[in-house]
């Protein structure tokens, strides 16, 4: 038996997901006892970290590093078993989805919303980041549709969280939502399985790229991916598919909508990316839409032009639904929850640019940007949502009608709103402007005119609706709620925290520039990606194994 | 022959899904979601297809010696398997929050659950 050697950097790519199932599970048996839970809880999600970090160092990051590592778990070679692939785009998700992961975690022990639901809340919690490393990490397109249905069910619950009649209403519309997505995702699988015999990603670009030698007619790919776009564009909330995103996260807990729009909406985003460049753009394709009533014909040899047309009509309408719903809300997290559609739309183009993109260099800068600014929109999206917990857990309110005057009250909390609100707008020299910088940066390069003033418009809605925000909750008179609030310190400190780091990830820009640049690099790199996975064929499978008796 | 009489059946799951879940009763849109859910493992197994096994799809059967039947495409039933669990799961989760939404706004109709907001 030739195996695959279990090295290090192997077993490596398991351990973030083994670190949470084991506190899921955990945290799980001491339902009771609450110290102990939260203990766990803690230790879970330091074990997380610690694993995300060795990732990012010893398969990434370090001058001898592979770049990218494969667990087949089982022992299965694949195609035939579930392969888990780490590469440098999924330990830059990974890292994201840590950072703000242990914000969220820290501070939901300080602040447990709920009553008798509460001893259900940390294995949720543990679930949702089980759901979300899994997606991450699997190099199966059937094991990627298991793992969002694990994210979906933890997400399903927390919506539901707080019991009230709305939050069930919510949870309801958006259980109905998924489902349905569901379906469609398992339509889009068992499409691709049926043209090319394979679910194994690796496999998959391998035989896309050379169809002729597998025997398979290609063609029904780009539509299958289309629907696939679908999904993940609902996971993501890109117009037309955001409607969801307003009451789901006005009904889940502050903290856990802080997760939603920093974790599982990147999920989206990683799904899009990781298809369509790793696995489909080598797809040997011609595809031709002439599209007589805008005037615009799709034509290319891969489905990327496809999916950057649609991703370009997604992202707009996205940008401008999502600023112009942010300016008229009434409460903090209605603010949050229509900018981060508007935000993923800023994600969403330099991902349209790459797609449609000339040249490779322009393809990786491009998805550089989006990552760069995947990142911002988590840390600083992480950051105001939190403080939206904070807000309520200490006025009991959001809405604007009730609040006024908590610069004064409480500066820390002013000051990391103030951080994190500027970094949506994208002032130098916080993350949010190298986001934004390299996301116009891509446009420019692209040459895309009507691109850029939609991005300059996005930007100055962003402006409009910081600016609205500040001046309705932070200045002005102190409302009743503001006097009587207790402002919880452990809490400021987490705000204060993400508010460093996204002061840090600016002003040491250099490093993470490095990391995106290696995760686009990675996302691009179909060949390396099919050489770590190696997917055999059964006879040369039975050939190793001395005639396969 | 089997292929239409497989996609009729498919096409009729997903239409009649489709319009159970456009109803206005919320206990409908469920058993919308249920179908619509079901038609697509049906399809997931069609997608598999027949054909003669070969080492490629049945290792065990090439193994075998003897004459090799034709089979079933024993992967998509391991999917769909999978599939009907995580449906299944689904579907009771989705009735007991239709029972929620009843107990907390009296009403099953979506018409009236959307004007109350």
């Amino acid at each position: 038996m030739t195996a695959t050697p279990v090295g290090t950097a192997s077993t490596l790519v398991i351990a973030p997901m083994l670190v949470v199932l084991v506190a899921a599970a955990g945290t799980l048996l001491l339902g009771r006892h609450p110290r102990a839970r939260t203990a766990v809880s803690l230790a879970g999600g330091a074990g997380y970290a610690i694993a995300v970090a060795a990732i990012d160092w010893y398969i990434v990051l370090a001058p001898d590093a592979p770049g990218i590592a494969t667990y087949q778990v089982g022992d299965l070679p694949a195609p035939f078993g579930i392969t888990l692939v780490a590469d440098g785009l999924s330990a830059f998700m990974l890292t994201m989805v840590a950072i703000l992961g242990i914000a969220s975690l820290v501070f939901s022990t300080r602040h447990l919303p709920g009553g008798e639901g509460r001893s259900y809340y940390f294995p949720l919690f543990h679930f949702l980041a089980l759901g979300v490393t899994g997606a991450f990490l699997t190099g199966d397109l059937f094991n990627l549709f298991v793992w969002f249905e694990v994210m979906l069910m933890a997400s399903y619950v927390f919506v539901a969280y707080s019991g009230g009649p709305q939050h069930t209403r919510a949870a309801f519309w958006y259980v109905t939502l998924n489902l349905l997505a569901s379906a469609v995702f398992l339509l889009g699988v068992g499409g691709i399985y049926a043209t090319t015999g394979t679910l194994n990603m690796a496999d998959l670009a391998q035989r896309l790229a050379e169809p002729a030698a597998y025997g398979l007619d290609p063609v029904p790919v780009v539509g299958l991916l289309g629907l696939l776009l679908s999904v993940f564009a609902i996971k993501a909330g890109l117009v037309p598919f955001q409607f969801w995103i307003p009451t789901a996260y006005r009904a889940a807990p502050p903290q856990i909508t802080a997760l939603l729009a920093g974790a599982t909406k990147k999920v989206g985003i990683y799904a899009i990316i990781r298809l369509s460049f790793t696995i489909f753009a080598g797809a040997e394709v011609a595809v031709d839409l002439p599209l007589p009533l805008v005037g615009v014909a799709i034509t290319g040899d891969s489905p990327l032009p496809f999916v950057g047309a649609a991703l370009f009509v997604m992202a707009a309408g996205s940008i401008l639904l999502g600023g112009i719903g942010a300016v008229g809300r009434d409460s903090m997290e209605g603010v949050f929850a229509y900018s981060s559609i508007g935000q993923v739309g800023f994600i969403a183009i330099p991902v349209a640019i790459a797609a449609t993109a000339a040249g490779p260099e322009l393809r990786t800068f491009a998805i550089i940007a989006a990552l760069v600014y995947a990142l911002n929109h988590t840390l600083a999206k992480g950051l105001l949502f939190l403080a939206v917990g904070t807000v309520r857990s200490a006025t009991g309110t959001s809405r604007f009608a009730d609040l006024g005057g908590l610069a004064k009250r409480s500066p820390p909390l002013a000051l990391a709103v103030f951080v994190g609100s500027l970094a949506l707008v994208g002032i130098p020299p916080l993350s949010g402007f190298f986001g934004k910088f390299l996301v116009f940066d891509a446009a420019a390069r692209a040459g895309s005119g009507p691109v850029l003033v939609l991005l300059l418009v996005g930007s100055l809605l962003t402006i409009a609706y910081a600016t609205r925000l500040w001046n309705r909750s932070f200045w002005g008179a102190r409302t009743d709620a503001v006097e009587a609030a207790t402002v919880d310190p452990v809490q400021i400190a987490i705000l204060v925290g993400l508010a460093v780091a996204i002061i840090a990830v600016g002003i040491g820009f250099e490093p993470v520039y490095e990391f995106a640049e290696t995760a686009a690099e990675a996302a691009l790199d179909t060949e390396g990606y099919v050489d770590a996975v190696d997917p055999q064929t059964a006879s040369e499978l039975a050939g190793s194994n001395g005639g396969g008796h | 022959m089997t292929g239409v009489v497989l996609a009729a059946t498919i096409g009729t799951l997903f239409a009649l899904g489709t319009f159970l879940l456009l109803r206005r009763d919320l206990i409908r849109v469920v058993w919308g979601l249920a179908i619509i859910s079901q038609a697509a493992n049906v399809y997931l197994l069609a997608m598999g297809g027949i054909a003669p096994a070969t080492a490629e799809s049945v290792p065990i059967l090439a193994g075998h010696g003897e004459h090799v039947p034709e089979t079933a495409d024993p992967l998509v039933q391991a999917l769909v398997l999978t599939a009907i669990v995580i449906g299944f799961g689904m579907t009771a989760f989705a009735l007991v929050l239709s029972y929620r939404v009843y107990e907390e706004h009296d009403t099953l109709d979506v018409t009236e659950l959307g004007e109350s907001e």
